[in-house]
């Protein structure tokens, strides 16, 4: 081997264990935020969740509070602020900062008459004053106690609705909602009780939904009971199982809306009331050129048992739609910097 | 009384071939061409990060902007899977028999003391080195020019995968088009027509016909949304079924094993003629 092929080998082989190396360090230090997605079933906090969710929800906070549209969405109705402020000041939790990703799940019968039996929890994962919220719990006439080694802070409503828990489960990772459900959430993830991970089904739509920073997946029954359908249209509809609802939020809004229907005639079905509605809304929206790019964006698909629509929503028409709903178009944020002022015309040159 | 040496082994014999062809190989004026398609997607890399640099969003989908991360798995698909890696297979497995034949040195290999597959082996072993070399470095280039340092620990296991099976592309592309060098007498022009006709039409037919095709294996393991740049592509998109991962690797490892396996038995069995 001469001395110009082993320099190419070595340059060669170097940019290439160079790259590899910096890529598994980077990867290692951010704690290979994919291998989980890759390798089984979406986040790792589903092992909270109860084996009977029927609905399971994912909002990835952090990259929401980031994204552009965000920013611009708040600069154009920055009306939630007083709010968030109060929740800061009592909680020490600032939204936009502290909270990573929520995870959210109801098990149980949703349908059932009382929340109680619907069983509502959710998982957040942040940045927590564990001390400052436990004081808050303590002052609004809450109990704390001890849950197989984990402090449930409890708080009942007066009308005795719903007894409502808060724990501390792992650092930085709280859960909250009926007792029941966090009891149900703590027991479940020691494996003393059945979690979502052992719902095959589930975890199968979890992973198929779990690359947008926001997703629903729900039984169809699920949502048709809590969302109060008109039964006109309910009885319409072709028997459908599941529904999986896919965002990814950034400069604009992409979204998928995927079916399980039944068997494959009533996913047939579905399709031609989907794709009938479309016609529709083209028809209804034809001389409007500002949903002409949201309309041309919408993709009906899917085969067998599943129909799916996807569509996509530029910053520009978010941009214009708000713009047709805000008078005086896209205000600036009242953070924003003034614009400079004109310059001053010069002085006429003094006459001698 | 005196002895006679004893031959190398097959795998001995593969190796020596192997040194000899290296250097052949990526000296060779084919290396220049090799060197211009791997670089033009690092030089559009560069040109793409240019342009996010000076605040101009470089691609759009739909209207919305698209990051680093996205534009390189568009330029997996539309640069490496569906125009390098073939390109390459071709011109560089089909010329491993043939180009010894053009220039009339197949002879000096054929009477070395060496099994004549051990000299196809070889100069595949020497093939998948020089080439791998080349397009997984322009690989690792574009990728840390177009994704954000903060971006990598998300997205390294698909570039590791995009590694991966780019390799093994090359290993089965190659493969395949030794056997056509070693068995046909035009084997650029099969291999050609088999890369741009076969496989186009096949992967856009609906039905059986793409698993008679390395692109639909190799397209398997991509973990990149297909691009939809035009009607072709979206057509095969729609029409994609994508086989488990393993069965791609299986597959594809067949490719390579069983081609190179025919290959070595053509080039064992065939009377090569030389033009005078």
């Amino acid at each position: 081997m001469t001395k110009p092929t082993r320099l190419f080998l070595f340059v060669s082989g170097g940019i290439l264990a160079a790259g590899l190396g910096t890529g598994l360090v980077a990867a290692y230090v951010g704690g290979f935020q994919n291998l989980s997605l890759l390798a089984a079933s979406g986040p790792d906090e589903l092992s909270y969740l109860p084996s009977d969710a029927k609905v399971v929800g994912y909002a990835n906070v952090r990259e929401l509070m980031d994204s552009e549209l965000h920013q611009k969405l708040q600069a154009l109705t920055p009306r939630n602020g007083n709010g968030l402020a109060r929740f800061q000041e009592e909680t020490g939790v600032d939204v936009s900062k502290d909270v990573d990703y929520v995870l959210a799940a109801i098990g149980g019968d949703v349908s059932a008459a009382t929340p109680e039996q619907g069983r509502p929890l959710v998982i957040a994962r942040g940045r927590f004053d564990n001390v400052r919220i436990e004081g808050l719990v303590r002052s609004k006439g809450g109990t704390v106690e001890d849950f197989k080694g984990v402090r449930l802070l409890k708080v009942s409503e007066p009308s005795g609705a719903m007894n409502m828990a808060l724990a501390f489960v792992e650092p930085g990772l709280i859960a909250m909602g009926a007792d029941a459900a966090v009891r149900q959430a703590i027991d479940g993830h020691r494996g003393s009780a059945a979690n979502a991970t052992g719902n095959a089904e589930l975890v199968r739509l979890v992973k198929d939904a779990s690359d947008g920073n926001l997703w629903v997946v729900a039984r169809f029954d699920a949502l048709s009971a809590a969302g109060n359908l008109p039964a006109g249209v309910a009885e319409r509809l072709p028997a459908i199982n599941w529904v999986t609802l896919t965002g990814h939020v950034n400069g604009g809004i992409r979204a998928a809306v995927r079916a399980e229907a039944r068997d494959d005639a009533a996913a047939k079905n579905l399709r031609d009331v989907v794709q009938g509605m479309l016609a529709l809304a083209k028809l209804q929206t034809g001389q409007r050129t500002d949903f002409a790019a949201i309309m041309d964006s919408i993709e009906l698909g899917g085969d067998g048992k599943t129909v799916s629509l996807a569509l996509s929503i530029p910053i520009e028409v978010m941009d214009h739609l708000a713009s047709l709903h805000t008078p005086g178009g896209l205000r600036p944020s009242p953070d924003a910097p003034q614009p400079p002022a004109p310059p001053q015309a010069p002085e006429p040159p003094a006459v001698p | 009384m005196s002895t006679r040496p004893v031959p190398p082994s097959f795998a001995a014999g593969a190796v020596r071939v192997f040194g000899l062809s290296l250097g052949e190989m990526l000296w060779s004026r084919r290396t220049v061409f090799l060197l211009l398609v791997t670089g033009a997607p690092v030089f559009l890399a560069l040109v793409a990060r240019v342009v996010q640099g000076s605040g101009v969003v470089p691609v759009r989908l739909n209207g919305a902007a698209v990051d680093g991360g996205s534009i390189f798995g568009m330029m997996i698909w539309v640069f490496f899977l569906r125009f390098i890696v073939p390109v390459l297979g071709v011109f560089y497995g089909t010329s491993l028999i043939a180009d010894e034949v053009e220039e009339r040195t197949l002879t000096y290999l054929f009477t070395r003391p060496i099994r004549r597959g051990a000299v196809l082996v070889g100069k595949y072993l020497a093939y998948i080195v020089s080439t791998t070399l080349v397009v997984l470095p322009s690989v690792v280039l574009v990728y840390f020019v177009l994704v954000p340092l903060g971006q990598v620990a998300r997205t390294f296991l698909a570039f590791a995968a995009d590694l991966g099976l780019l390799a093994l592309g090359l290993a089965a592309y190659g493969a395949l088009f030794a056997l056509v060098g070693a068995a046909l007498k035009r084997p650029l022009v099969s291999g050609l027509v088999f890369v741009f006709g076969w496989e186009q039409i096949a992967l856009l037919v609906p039905g059986y016909l793409k698993r008679f095709t390395v692109a639909h294996y190799v397209q398997g393991l991509v973990p990149h949304a297909m691009p939809s740049e035009g009607v072709a592509t979206l057509l095969q998109s729609v029409l994609r079924d994508n086989p488990p991962a393993l069965v791609c690797i299986l597959v594809l490892a067949a490719v390579v094993g069983v081609t190179l396996w025919l290959g070595v038995k053509a080039v064992e069995s065939r009377e090569y003629v030389l033009d005078q």
